[in-house]
C-alpha cells in the first residue's frame, strides 16, 4: 500500500489501478459509518487470522518438542536400556559359568536384576508405542514417517517380549546342567548367549536406530525456522495494517489515538514478541540437549555395548574354545570398533580416560590370551574372573556408563526446559488475538457511536 | 623318573642322543639295536609305499624298556621347561572336558595326560601340567608346528593322519553308532532315512549319515548336537560310541542304537619329530595297562568294565 487512503483518485489507466480505483471509489463513495464498519471488520479478521496462525506455530513447535521429550527420547532410551542389559546379563552368565563351580550370587543376582529392567523396558516401550497415536498430532510427513517406523518397532517389540523367556529358559537349562556337572551346561550357554546376540540384541538394536532417527526428526521439527518466519512476516504485516488504520482513523475523527487500536496494536506486539522469544529460547535448549545431551548419550551408548560384547566374548573364548576361535575374532571385531582411533566409538566420545581404559583392558586381554594358549588356562581364568582383565574392563564399563548418566541428565534438563518454553504460547496466542478483536471492537464502536 | 645308572643303559643313552642330533653316521655305530633316529625312519619310508598294508592299529613306536628321560631327549626337554603341553578336549564328557563343578580340565584322555606327566616329573600335579583346549581342526596342525607336545582329543589313528603324525599305541577302542531318543523307534542309522542327525563338522562322522541317506546337520561341539536333540531339532546323533556314551550320561531319556559301524583305535598323537617320546609315551601306557590304572580309569569314566584288551600292535 502506497498511496494514502482518503486522497481522492488521480486519474489512473493501468490495469490495477483502474481495479484499486473500484473499490476505493466504493469506499469513498460510502459513508464513513459504513467505512469504520468495513475496518472494524478487516480489523478484527486479522485479528482472528493472527491468533489462528501464532496458535498454529505456537502448538506445532510445543507437540513437536512435547514428542522429543515424552515419547522419541524416552523410547529410545529405553530400546538402549534393554540393549545394555541384555549385554550386561550376557556377559555377566558367562563370567559367572567362568568361576566354575557354584554360580557366585552376587552375579545371579546382577543377571536378575538386568533381566528385569530389559522386561520392564520393553513393557514400557510397548506402552509408548501404543500411546504414541498422540504423535499423529504431528503435521503430515512427520506422523506418516512416524506410523511406519511404529509397526516396525512394534515388530521389533514382539521378537523382544516373544525370545527373551526363551533365552532365559536356555540360561536356566545351562545352570542346572552346570549344577550337575555337565559340560552340556556350556552348550546351552552358548546357544543361549548366540540367541541373545544374533535376534535379541539385533531387534533392540533397530528400535534404538529408528527412535534416534524420529528424535533427531521431532527435534529438527521443534526447531525448524520456516513456520515460525512465516508467522513473524505475516504479524508484521498484520502490525502495519493496524499501524495504517490508526492513522486513517485519527485523519478523520480528529483524535489523536484510538485507545481501543492502542490496545489491539500492544496485545499483537506482545503475542509475537511472546512467540518469537519462546521459539528463540525453546530451540537454543532442545538445540543444547540434542548436541550436549543426546548425541554424546548415544556415543556412550554405543561404545558401552561394544565394550560388553567384547567382555563377553572374553568369557565364553575361556568357557568354550574347543570349536573354534570365533568368539576371539568377535573380541578383536569389537575392539576395532571401539577403538581409540579415527572414526572409532570411543573417538566419538571424545573421552580421553575411556580411551586409556580400553587400552589397559586391551593389554590385559592380550596377556590373558597368550597365557590361554600356552596352556595357563586356569591363569586366564583368573585374569578374567578377578585379575587384570576384569578390572580393568570394570573401569572402562564405569567411565561409559557415567557417561551415558551424565549425559542423559542434561538432555532431560534441556529438553525439558525446551519443552516448557512453548508451554501455554498457543492459548496465550488465542487469548492476544481476542484481546486485539475486543480492542478493535471497542476502539470503533466507540467512534461509531458519534454518528448515531 | 631319572636314569638309572647302569653302565651299558648309560652307554645307549649317549648313542641315542647322538644319533638324534647327528643323524645316519652316528646311528650306524649302534648296530644291535635300531636307534631311535633314522633307523626307523628308514624302516617306515620302506614300508610307506605299500599303502595297502598300512594298519592304524600297528603303526606305532615299540617302548624300550620302562619309561625313562633320557639326556638329551624331547623328555628331557620337557623337563626343563618345567611343563607337558597337551592339546586336549574341553567338551566331551567322560574324555577331555571342562568340570563346571571343579574347573579343571577331567577324564578318561586326561587321565592318560597325567600319567605322561607323572613319568617325565615325578609327580602329575596340575604346575607340570599345560592344557591347551583345542579343536578336531587344530589337533594336526598344533602337533606338527609344536604348540603342543601331545595331543590326547578322541582322536583316531588313521593312515591319512599317519602322514602327518605320529600315535601311541591305541589306548582306546571306539566305534561309531546313533544315539536317539528313549522315544525313538529307529533301531539303526538306516531307520533315519531322510531324517536330520547331528554330527560336529568336519567329522568322519559326517560322510557315513551321508552315505546312510540321512541329513547331516554340521554343528560347533559334541555338546551342541545334545541341545539340538533336547529342543527336538534332530532325530539323532550318530558318531564314536565313546562320545556318544558321554551324551547319554548327560541325558537319562537317550539310547545307543544300532551296531557298530566302524572301528576308531584312539591313539595320542606326538609330532613324527620326536620318536623317543613316542617311544616313551607307549612305555608309559603299557605300564598303565600292566598296572591296572588304563583298567580303573576306564572303568571310571565309562561305568563299564574294561574290555579284555588285544595285544598291543607296533611297527617297529
Amino acid at each position: 500500500m502506497t498511496t494514502r487512503v482518503g486522497v481522492s483518485p488521480d486519474p489512473v489507466t493501468t490495469a490495477p489501478a483502474v481495479r484499486r480505483a473500484w473499490w476505493r471509489s466504493r469506499l469513498d463513495g460510502a459513508t464513513t459509518p459504513a467505512r469504520l464498519r468495513l475496518l472494524l471488520a478487516l480489523l478484527i479478521l486479522l485479528s482472528l487470522a493472527w491468533g489462528a496462525l501464532a496458535a498454529l506455530t505456537a502448538d506445532q513447535h510445543a507437540s513437536a518438542a512435547a514428542s522429543v521429550v515424552a515419547v522419541s527420547e524416552p523410547l529410545s532410551l529405553d530400546a538402549e536400556q534393554v540393549y545394555t542389559s541384555l549385554s550386561d546379563a550376557d556377559a555377566t552368565e558367562a563370567n559367572a559359568f567362568l568361576a566354575g563351580g557354584l554360580e557366585p550370587a552376587a552375579a545371579r543376582q546382577r543377571f536378575q536384576a538386568d533381566i528385569n529392567e530389559a522386561a520392564i523396558k520393553i513393557e514400557a516401550a510397548s506402552a509408548l508405542v501404543g500411546a504414541s497415536a498422540a504423535r499423529t498430532q504431528l503435521p503430515g510427513h512427520l506422523a506418516k514417517q512416524t506410523s511406519a517406523a511404529d509397526t516396525a518397532i512394534g515388530d521389533d517389540l514382539a521378537i523382544l517380549s516373544g525370545q527373551l523367556p526363551v533365552y532365559t529358559d536356555e540360561v536356566g537349562t545351562a545352570r542346572a546342567d552346570n549344577r550337575l556337572g555337565l559340560p552340556l551346561g556350556a552348550a546351552y550357554l552358548r546357544e543361549a548367549s548366540t540367541l541373545l546376540r544374533e535376534t535379541l540384541l539385533p531387534a533392540a538394536s533397530d528400535i534404538y536406530t529408528r527412535e534416534s532417527a524420529q528424535l533427531t526428526s521431532a527435534s529438527a521439527q521443534a526447531t525448524g525456522l520456516p513456520l515460525l518466519v512465516i508467522a513473524v512476516l505475516a504479524g508484521l504485516g498484520i502490525g502495519f495494517v493496524f499501524y495504517r488504520s490508526s492513522r486513517w482513523l485519527s485523519r478523520h475523527t480528529h483524535r489523536m489515538v484510538n485507545y481501543g487500536l492502542l490496545l489491539a496494536g500492544l496485545a499483537g506486539l506482545v503475542s509475537l514478541v511472546w512467540l518469537a522469544g519462546s521459539f528463540v529460547i525453546g530451540r537454543s535448549d532442545l538445540l543444547h540437549a540434542q548436541q550436549q545431551g543426546s548425541a554424546p548419550a548415544q556415543a556412550y551408548a554405543r561404545a558401552e555395548v561394544a565394550a560388553l560384547q567384547a567382555h563377553a566374548d572374553e568369557s565364553l573364548t575361556l568357557i568354550d574354545n574347543k570349536g573354534d576361535d570365533s568368539y576371539q575374532k568377535d573380541y578383536v571385531t569389537q575392539q576395532n570398533r571401539l577403538g581409540p582411533g579415527p572414526g572409532t566409538l570411543l573417538a566419538a566420545t571424545g573421552s580421553s580416560q575411556a580411551a586409556a581404559q580400553a587400552q589397559a583392558w586391551y593389554q590385559a586381554h592380550k596377556a590373558l590370551r597368550v597365557k590361554d594358549n600356552t596352556g595357563d588356562h586356569s591363569a586366564a581364568v583368573q585374569s578374567a574372573l578377578d585379575g587384570e582383565a576384569a578390572s580393568s574392563f570394570r573401569q572402562l564399563s564405569q567411565t561409559l556408563s557415567e557417561g551415558i548418566e551424565t549425559h542423559q541428565a542434561v538432555f532431560a534438563s534441556s529438553a525439558r526446559s525446551g519443552r516448557d518454553a512453548f508451554t501455554g504460547l498457543a492459548i496465550g496466542m488465542i487469548v492476544a488475538s481476542l484481546v486485539m478483536v475486543a480492542g478493535c471492537a471497542w476502539g470503533l464502536s466507540r467512534r461509531l457511536a458519534e454518528y448515531r | 623318573m631319572s636314569a638309572r645308572p647302569r653302565p651299558w643303559r648309560a652307554l645307549l643313552v649317549v648313542l641315542t642322543a647322538a644319533g638324534l642330533t647327528l643323524g645316519a653316521t652316528v646311528a650306524a655305530a649302534a648296530p644291535g639295536q635300531p636307534s631311535a633316529g633314522s633307523g626307523v625312519r628308514a624302516a617306515r619310508a620302506a614300508a610307506a609305499p605299500a599303502k595297502d598294508t598300512c594298519d592304524p592299529t600297528a603303526s606305532s613306536l615299540r617302548p624300550s624298556g620302562p619309561p625313562q628321560v633320557t639326556p638329551g631327549s624331547f623328555m628331557a626337554k620337557i623337563r626343563q621347561r618345567g611343563y607337558l603341553i597337551a592339546g586336549v578336549d574341553q567338551s566331551t564328557y567322560h574324555f577331555g572336558f571342562l568340570n563346571p563343578l571343579t574347573g579343571q580340565i577331567e577324564g578318561f584322555d586326561i587321565d592318560m595326560i597325567r600319567a605322561v606327566a607323572k613319568a617325565i616329573f615325578g609327580d602329575a600335579s596340575n604346575a607340570h601340567l599345560h592344557f591347551k583346549a583345542i579343536s578336531d581342526d587344530q589337533r594336526i596342525p598344533d602337533v606338527t608346528s609344536g604348540a603342543v607336545d601331545i595331543v590326547a582329543h578322541t582322536m583316531t589313528i588313521t593312515c591319512e593322519r599317519l602322514k602327518s603324525v605320529d600315535f601311541s599305541s591305541v589306548y582306546f577302542e571306539a566305534h561309531q553308532r546313533v544315539l536317539v531318543l528313549k522315544t525313538s523307534t529307529a533301531t539303526s542309522l538306516d531307520d533315519l532315512h531322510g531324517q536330520k542327525v547331528c554330527a560336529t563338522s568336519g567329522s568322519d562322522s559326517i560322510a557315513r549319515i551321508t552315505a546312510h541317506k540321512a541329513i547331516p546337520v554340521p554343528v560347533a561341539q559334541w555338546t551342541d548336537c545334545l541341545v539340538l536333540l533336547q529342543q527336538g531339532d534332530v532325530a539323532a546323533i550318530s558318531t564314536d560310541d565313546a562320545i556318544l556314551d558321554g551324551l547319554a550320561a548327560q541325558d537319562p531319556w537317550t539310547k545307543l542304537i544300532g551296531p557298530p559301524l566302524t572301528d576308531e583305535p584312539y591313539g595320542l598323537a606326538i609330532s613324527r619329530q620326536h620318536p623317543e617320546f613316542v617311544r616313551f609315551v607307549n612305555a608309559v601306557l603299557q605300564q598303565l595297562r600292566d598296572n591296572g590304572q588304563w583298567a580303573a580309569s576306564y572303568r571310571h569314566w565309562t561305568g563299564t568294565p574294561a574290555p579284555a584288551l588285544k595285544p598291543v600292535q607296533y611297527a617297529g
